[in-house]
Parts: structure tokens; C-alpha cells; sequence
């Protein structure tokens, strides 16, 4: 009996089974289909697959026990009430289970996105190896389209959107004074959704034919013709597109609603206003790219003819789809950044930030304009040509508010105390890189140049300095400032600062060079080249393992600190922000008083300022916040 | 905000800018252009890295600045001032860069315009050039032009007349590709049931690479033709006699084995053909022993269904399967024109 309750129990032992279930249900229902329509034959492997990347999944989930609460109350049988047994973790097992804390969650998210973030990174030494001389050496050309497709799918469905709403998930009810997010079971589910969608990703290089090769942007109508592999990128993003979906309604249910006394909008951190818009973005865009895929599914499998013009589709209504999401997406990916920027120069420079309510409105107005500029990826495409010029300005016009808030870093710096720990140092190596890359945007923008380098090194140059010098460096700015409170323990600044400098030249010498060689006659996503470029790709393959090993001296900081660091303080850096008001790591429900907030987030340097005070009154059981 | 702090961000945000524009102006960062249009490309280039120039010396100034004079001493626990902001500098800083891509986009869009501009011819000038056309037809991996007004002259090279605007209509049969040449400045999607266009005018003698920049498929990295720009006279009696060969009766075999691309891919002696995206032709007689069939037939079934037998070393789906729709006669005289020169 012990054994038949452990194996219906949620967990690791229902798995297998469930899934095996899961499996046969979606090879079942495929068979009798395409035996009652007399289609042959009738057991098609690929069609198989592409059921199975629908099915397996949510067979997994349910093994593991993502479903359970809500099955119960649809079914009208009695729900276990929440015992917050499921918070907190006390070993190293918690964190492989159903958890609905949101630290723990919150930690779930950024390791196994480091996780991606590696397998993403060591594709592109691959690349970066191929690429080394002219002519072909170690992979065939089906295996480099894939090996970029996977890295830039990965790098960013993987590691840079997720590892934003992992620091968000763990930070952000702290910083307004909740004790977990609005909806701890749908947080739960939305990070289990991410590792199936990663190991989707990877696994396509199993597929017969390899692993999909047209790029993360998968045009139509070349991904509709490709091998199976296409469809593990079709269906992971779906994955990974719902749980950013549901993250991001998460936050804004969260943000509206759990706000401790005395947090009104303005009085939010910005990290919270940049979790606020980077949400509203999300649930807005991603349903596009959502279609797009299956769209582009559909044409393969069941012979649509979305994008297939001698069927009467409209080949570039897929780049018109994808690019209403993919945009956006790139304030997805830079947005939060902004935010983690904020406080860490406020903190670092013991200042104010520098126009408070202007920083909070700029990320408002990206977030608008943001949805008005997706057509800027395709003035070469063969579309309306009097849609650029509109595209053109409106893209132009998303530098001004960018521009105000860097204008507004530097201001926050001006006359401060600057502390130049490992989290400044990424901070102002955001600052600069970010600059760089957001001027090479310029460039694309404007249409006459843009026709000259769309689609050469140029490009990636630009996209590597604003998710690379961008995203990256805020994700580790990040990383090391809340790894105190995250662990209870101190990281060894030495080695973040030797992690910074090396980063920072790598990354210079990897990709800043790569300017040149797009203007030069360089196209993207190529395995061979012109061989006059040979020696600047060489110092290009150099610089990026250079900047590879670099992460190595991250992983081991990370590692070693977590286990052998210092004991942290509850606020080492002297922060106002309420997450800092606690234990490191915090308490099972964050705050044992119910914070007051009385002022704003960055007071510093005005005498006896606080943003928030606790009362003395005790947080009840069931916690209700406002 | 102190005098001497005034002077010292004035000279570093000099010596910043003096070091972007050595980067900008010692590393030759344009290819040398050979089109009108790179020209005016060119001009916008040079606009915007001046303001970017401009705005990167400012932020490197006062980064450095900050960075080595408001360094806090390692046990300064003091706070700096509570400035909350400044409403002045907030509208100087969203004024200026309005008002700086605001004249980035007259001038984009006025470039543009000009750029893609087809000048009429003048009546009664005596260097009244109609627009030249060329129809790009791009197919995985080869590129085509046909020149309409010769007769549908093929050339699986572009060939222009110098200093004559140029007016590519540009298809593709199967998926996205992109046509470039760098030295043009000039960049167009092909893309499947439309027709796009793409003006160019060039100035320059000289051969260039004609680059497919949008990702294709297997080949996509091969894909690359030449542009060859020629004096009118040389260029007139190339499309003449062309228009010679090519014009009349059925087109030759070699013609085809051209005009489909499959020179793009594959080495061919006899058509003088050395793509190595795919099989050597040179070797079919080996090829159809190793698959036990009859030369021809096997030719035949390779064109029309390349997956039936695949030569070692080569993926499966490498080769488009558009050459089914090939006419009978066409097909024949390929299978004809392949057998033979593999025979010999």
C-alpha cells in the first residue's frame, strides 16, 4: 500500500509513469487518427514526434505534481489547503520539487538558466572554432546553422528572459513588501515549463536531420521545409513562451495588489516599475510569436499554406508576426537590466537616483513605443516601402527616452561616493557597453545605412553589444548584488572583479571587430567566408574563448561562495530597499512585521530618511496585504 | 559644480572624442564604393558617427570623471548629496536628442529618396540611357539575370554598364534570400511570390561579390555570384551578342545547365561550371556504378528526385526538388548534355 501511495503521491516517482502515459495517450490518439482517415502510414515517426513535444511535457508536469490543486477543485473533490509545507527549502531536494516559494523559485530559475546560459555558450565556441579559418574544418553546414540557431535560441528563450524573471521573482515581493508572488502555484508551474523547453532546444541535435538551422527567427517559408529538429524549436518556445506568459501576469497581479502599506507607484523601487513594464510587454507580445510557431508548424504538418506563397500565403506575414513579438522582446531582454542598473547605482554612488519619476516614465514610454517599431528588422525584406520611413523615425525616437536614462546614471554618479565592488563594476560596464551598442543602433535605424549592413557581422556585432554588453552585464550585476541576501553568504569580491575585467576585454575584443568585418562584406550566419577575413576572425575566435574561460571564474566564485562563504549581514551595502530590511536569506514569509513605507526607495544622503519602518505589528498567519 | 571640474571634463571628454575619431578615421571602416548610392550611404554614415562620436565622448568623459574623482576611500561610509534631480538638464537631455534624430531621419529619409530615385530619360539628350533592367532570379544556391530588354539574355554573372541606373526586379522560386554587393551599398530581399526592386547606379569599373545575406539553407554561405561593372560599349556588345547565342530556338544545353543554377552548386567541366556546394558532375559515370544504374537513367532520377540515391558525404535535402517542374524538353537535353560530358 506504502509503495502504490508514493507512486500516486506528486513527485519524482509518478513521473516516469505519468509521462510514459502521456506518451501513449499522444501515440494513440495520432495512430487512431490517421487509421480512421486510412493515412499511410500509420505510425509516422514524425508525426509522432510532433504530437509528443505536446503531450510529454504536460505528462511530466503532471507526474511532478503541477496540476494536482487545480485538478482537485475542478474535479470538486477537497483541496488540500495550503500548509506551507511547499515553502522554503531545507536541503538541496527542495529545490527539484513543486515549490511554491518564491526564493526558492526565484534560485530554481537563475541556476538552471546559468545552466542554459553555459550549454548556449560552449555552442558558440563551437561556432567561434569552425569559424577560425576560412573553409570548412569541424562541422558540416548543417550542423553550424544549427549550432547558432540553438545558441541564439537558447541565450535568449533560456537564459536572458527567464534569468530576469528569476532575479524579479526573488527579489520583487520582497522590495514591495509581500510575502510570496500573487499566485505561488502558477509560479511554480512557469518554472517548470522552462527546463522542458531548454532540453526541447538541445535535443534537437538528436533529431533525425539535426537540430532546426534557420536561425532564431526561423523564416518562413525556409523553416517549414527544414528537417524535423524545426519543430523542437516551434514547440520550446511555445513552452518557454507560456511561462513567460505566465510569470508576467504573475508580477502585474503581484505589483498592483500585494504592495505593502504606504507603497504607492511612486514610491517604487525601479527595478519593480522595470519588472511592471518588461510584464505588460510580455502579456502584450508573446502571443504573436506563439502564432508565428504554430503557424509555421501547422504549414509543415498539416500542409497549411500560412506562409507558402504558391498556396496563397504571404511569406513575409511570418517576419511581420514574428517581429511584433521579437521586438518587443528586445526591451524584454533590457528593461528589467535598466531596472537592476538603478539600484545598483543609487546604492553604489550613496545618491539619489537622478529624476526618479522621469526614469520610471522613460520606461513607460519605451514600452509604448516599443510596439511601433518591429518593421526597422525588415527594410530589406520586399515589404510596403513607404512603412520605412515611419519604422525609421519611430525607432530613432525610442533614443530619447534610452538617452534619459543614461543621462540619468551618469547625473546619479556625479559627485557620489562611489564603491567600485564587483555589482558597480558591472553596473558602469552596462553603462558604457550599452552606450556603444545603442549608437550602433543609430546606424540600423536609419534606412540607408541599414539597407547596407542588415544581415552582415554588423548586426551581430550590435545585437552581442546590447544583449551581451547589455543584458548580460546587468544579469550579473545582478547576480552578485542579491547573492548575499540570496544565500546568507558573501561572494569573494577578488574574483569578481578579476570575472569583470576579464569579461569586459574579452567581450570588447570579441565583438567589437565584428563591426568592421559586416561592413566590410561579411554576411551573418555563415560557416565559411572570404578569406581576406581570415585573420580578423582568427583575433575574433582568440578573444571569444578568452571570454568563454572568463565564465569559468564566475561558476567557481558562485560554487565556492555558496558553500564556503562568509556569513552575509542582512544589509551589506547599506540599501534603504526593504529586501535588504531582513535577514540574509530572509525569513520563510519574508517579513516577520509588516513593513510602513513612509518614503522613497533612494533617500541616501538625505539625514534620517527611511523608506519603510515596522510597527511593531506581527504578520498574521494567512497574510493579506492591503 | 566646481571651475577646475569644468575644465578637466572639457579636456577629457576632447581626448575621448580626439580617440573615437582617430578609431572612426584611421581604420578604413567603408569598402570602397562603386554606386552613386554607396556615395550617399556614405554621406549618412558619416553624419551619424559624428553625433555619435559627439555623444560617446560625453558619456566616456564623465564615467572616467566620475570614476577617478568621486572614488569613495575603503571605510567612507558617507553619503553623497541628496540631489533628486535637476529639471533643467532633465529637458536639455531629452530636448538635444530629439532634436539630433530628428536630423538623422530628414537626412535617412531624404538619402533614401534620392537613392532610389530612376532618373527619366530626357528627350532629345544624347545620353538619354533608359533605366537598364535586370530580372535577379535567386534559387538555392545560384543566382540568375535576365536582361529583358536583350532578348532575356542570361548570364549567371551580373554585367552592367558604367555610370547607367539599373533597376533589378528581383524573385525567388523556392525560399528568402538576399542580394548584396558591398561596394554597391545596395541590399534587397528575394522573396517567393513577390517581385522587389532594387536601383543602383555604378560609377566604378571593376568586379565585385554578388553576397546572399539572408540565412537559405545548406548552401547559403556559397551563394555568391559577381558583379561586373563594364564601359556602355563593352557592356552593349556583350548583351548583343548574348542576345545572338541565346535568342531563337531552343536555348542550349549549357545554357540551361546556367540558367538553372546548377553551375551554383556543382563543378562541370564541359559547362565550365566548379560550385562545390554539391556533387562533381565530372564523376557521374562513377556515381551511377556506385548506385547500379544505367548512366542516363540515373542522371535523370538524380534532376527530378535528388533524395533516391545520395552521394556519400552529401546530406539528404540538399538539392531543391524544384527541378521536377522542368520541361520535357529541357530535361531531356540536360540528362543529354550531363551523359555525355561525363562520358568523355
Amino acid at each position: 500500500m506504502r509503495v502504490w501511495r508514493r507512486l500516486l503521491a506528486p513527485g519524482w516517482l509518478r513521473v516516469p509513469w505519468m509521462t510514459a502515459l502521456f506518451f501513449g495517450i499522444g501515440a494513440g490518439i495520432t495512430v487512431l487518427v490517421r487509421w480512421l482517415e486510412g493515412w499511410h502510414p500509420i505510425w509516422d515517426g514524425s508525426i509522432i514526434t510532433t504530437v509528443e513535444l505536446t503531450t510529454v511535457p504536460l505528462g511530466f508536469l503532471a507526474g511532478l505534481g503541477g496540476f494536482d490543486y487545480w485538478l482537485r477543485y475542478a474535479a470538486g473533490s477537497p483541496t488540500q489547503p495550503e500548509d506551507h509545507s511547499g515553502h522554503g527549502a531545507r536541503s538541496w531536494k527542495d529545490y527539484f520539487r513543486i515549490n511554491t516559494d518564491h526564493k526558492v523559485i526565484g534560485i530554481q530559475y537563475l541556476v538552471t538558466t546559468i545552466v542554459f546560459f553555459v550549454i548556449a555558450g560552449l555552442l558558440a565556441m563551437f561556432m567561434r572554432a569552425e569559424l577560425a579559418r576560412p573553409g570548412m574544418q569541424i562541422v558540416d553546414n548543417q550542423t553550424f546553422n544549427g549550432l547558432f540557431s540553438v545558441h541564439a535560441a537558447l541565450m535568449i528563450f533560456l537564459f536572458v528572459i527567464p534569468a530576469f524573471a528569476g532575479i524579479g521573482n526573488y527579489v520583487i515581493p520582497l522590495m514591495i513588501g509581500a510575502p510570496d508572488m500573487a499566485f505561488p502555484r502558477l509560479n511554480a508551474l512557469s518554472f517548470w515549463l522552462l527546463p522542458i523547453a531548454g532540453l526541447m532546444m538541445v535535443s534537437s541535435f538528436l533529431a533525425p536531420g539535426g537540430a532546426f538551422a534557420a536561425g532564431w527567427t526561423g523564416y518562413a517559408p525556409l523553416s517549414v521545409h527544414q528537417p524535423l529538429g524545426t519543430v523542437f524549436f516551434n514547440m520550446g518556445v511555445q513552452w518557454a513562451g507560456a511561462s513567460s506568459i505566465m510569470t508576467a501576469l504573475n508580477f502585474l497581479v503581484t505589483i498592483i495588489t500585494m504592495r505593502a502599506p504606504g507603497m504607492t507607484f511612486w514610491r517604487m523601487p525601479l527595478l519593480v516599475w522595470a519588472n511592471f513594464t518588461t510584464s505588460l510587454l510580455v502579456v502584450i507580445a508573446t502571443p504573436f510569436i506563439a502564432g508565428s510557431q504554430f503557424f509555421v508548424l501547422f504549414d509543415r504538418a498539416m500542409h497549411t499554406h500560412f506562409f507558402d506563397f504558391s498556396g496563397g500565403g504571404y511569406p513575409l506575414g511570418y517576419q511581420h508576426i514574428f517581429w511584433f513579438y521579437s521586438h518587443p522582446a528586445v526591451y524584454i531582454m533590457m528593461l528589467p537590466g535598466f531596472g537592476i542598473a538603478s539600484e545598483v547605482i543609487s546604492v553604489m554612488a550613496r545618491k539619489p537616483i537622478f529624476g526618479y519619476r522621469l526614469m520610471a516614465l522613460s520606461l513607460m514610454a519605451i514600452l509604448v513605443l516599443g510596439f511601433s517599431v518591429w518593421a526597422h528588422h525588415m527594410f530589406v525584406a520586399g515589404m510596403a516601402p513607404w512603412l520605412r520611413v515611419p519604422m525609421m523615425v519611430t525607432s530613432l525616437v525610442i533614443a530619447v527616452p534610452t538617452g534619459i536614462k543614461v543621462f540619468s546614471w551618469l547625473a546619479t554618479l556625479w559627485e557620489g561616493r562611489i564603491h567600485f565592488t564587483t555589482p558597480m563594476l558591472f553596473a558602469l560596464g552596462f553603462v558604457s557597453m550599452f552606450v556603444i551598442g545603442g549608437l550602433s543602433g543609430i546606424y540600423l535605424a536609419a534606412v540607408p545605412i541599414d539597407i547596407h549592413t542588415s544581415d552582415t557581422y554588423f548586426v551581430v556585432a550590435h545585437i552581442h553589444y546590447v544583449l551581451f554588453g547589455g543584458s548580460l552585464f546587468t544579469i550579473f550585476a545582478g547576480i552578485y548584488y542579491w547573492f548575499p541576501k540570496m544565500t546568507g553568504r558573501l561572494y569573494d569580491e577578488r574574483l569578481g572583479k578579476l570575472h569583470f575585467w576579464l569579461t569586459f576585454i574579452g567581450f570588447n575584443t570579441t565583438f567589437f571587430p565584428m563591426h568592421w568585418l559586416g561592413i566590410h562584406g561579411m554576411p551573418r550566419r555563415v560557416a565559411d567566408y572570404a578569406p581576406r577575413f581570415a585573420d580578423l576572425n582568427l583575433f575574433i575566435s582568440i578573444s571569444s574563448f578568452a571570454l568563454g574561460a572568463s565564465t569559468l571564474v564566475f561558476l567557481y566564485n558562485m560554487i565556492k561562495s555558496w558553500r564556503f562563504g562568509p556569513a552575509a549581514a542582512a544589509n551589506p551595502w547599506r540599501s534603504l530597499t526593504l529586501e535588504w530590511q531582513v535577514s540574509s536569506p530572509p525569513p520563510i514569509f519574508n517579513f516577520d512585521e509588516i513593513p510602513q513605507v513612509v518614503g522613497n526607495p533612494y533617500e541616501y544622503g538625505v539625514p534620517g530618511a527611511r523608506h519603510a519602518v515596522f510597527n511593531g505589528e506581527r504578520v498574521p498567519e494567512e497574510v493579506r496585504v492591503r | 559644480m566646481r571651475r577646475g571640474s569644468v575644465v578637466q571634463l572639457v579636456a577629457l571628454g576632447a581626448v575621448f572624442g580626439a580617440v573615437a575619431a582617430a578609431v572612426a578615421l584611421l581604420i578604413t571602416w567603408l569598402p570602397r564604393s562603386a554606386s552613386e548610392q554607396a556615395d550617399r550611404i556614405d554621406f549618412v554614415f558619416w553624419f551619424v558617427t559624428a553625433i555619435c562620436i559627439a555623444i560617446f565622448a560625453l558619456v566616456a568623459a564623465v564615467i572616467v570623471y566620475a570614476v577617478f574623482n568621486f572614488r569613495a576611500g575603503p571605510d567612507d561610509d558617507s553619503d553623497g548629496p541628496p540631489v533628486h534631480g535637476h529639471t533643467g538638464l532633465e529637458i536639455v537631455w531629452t530636448a538635444v536628442p530629439a532634436v539630433l534624430v530628428t536630423a538623422i531621419s530628414i537626412v535617412s529619409a531624404v538619402v533614401l529618396a534620392r537613392n532610389e530615385h530612376i532618373p527619366r530619360a530626357v528627350a532629345g539628350s544624347p545620353n538619354a540611357l533608359k533605366p537598364l533592367v535586370v530580372d535577379v532570379t535567386a534559387q538555392q544556391f545560384a543566382w540568375l539575370f535576365k536582361y529583358p530588354g536583350y532578348e532575356n539574355a542570361t548570364s549567371s554573372t551580373l554585367r552592367l554598364p558604367v555610370d547607367t541606373t539599373v533597376q533589378l526586379r528581383l524573385s525567388a522560386l523556392d525560399v528568402l534570400h538576399s542580394f548584396w554587393v558591398p561596394e554597391f551599398g545596395q541590399k534587397q530581399d528575394a522573396v517567393p511570390g513577390l517581385v522587389t526592386k532594387l536601383v543602383i547606379t555604378p560609377k566604378r569599373l571593376g568586379t565585385f561579390p554578388v553576397i546572399c545575406t539572408e540565412l537559405c539553407g545548406l548552401g547559403h554561405a556559397v551563394m555568391r555570384s559577381e558583379a561586373e561593372v563594364m564601359t556602355a560599349a563593352k557592356f552593349e556588345q556583350w548583351a548583343t551578342s548574348q542576345k545572338a547565342g541565346g535568342g531563337g530556338g531552343a536555348p542550349s544545353a549549357k545554357t540551361l545547365f546556367v540558367s538553372n543554377g546548377c553551375n551554383g552548386c556543382h563543378t562541370f567541366k564541359p559547362a565550365g561550371a566548379n560550385g562545390k556546394v554539391g556533387p562533381d558532375l565530372d564523376k557521374l559515370a562513377e556515381e551511377a556504378r556506385q548506385a547500379g544504374k544505367p548512366l542516363e537513367e540515373f542522371i535523370r532520377e538524380s534532376i527530378v528526385n535528388p533524395n533516391a540515391y545520395v552521394a556519400p558525404g552529401y546530406p539528404k535535402g540538399l538539392m531543391p526538388g524544384t527541378y521536377a517542374g522542368l520541361p520535357q524538353a529541357q530535361l531531356d537535353a540536360l540528362v543529354k548534355f550531363l551523359a555525355d560530358g561525363s562520358k568523355q
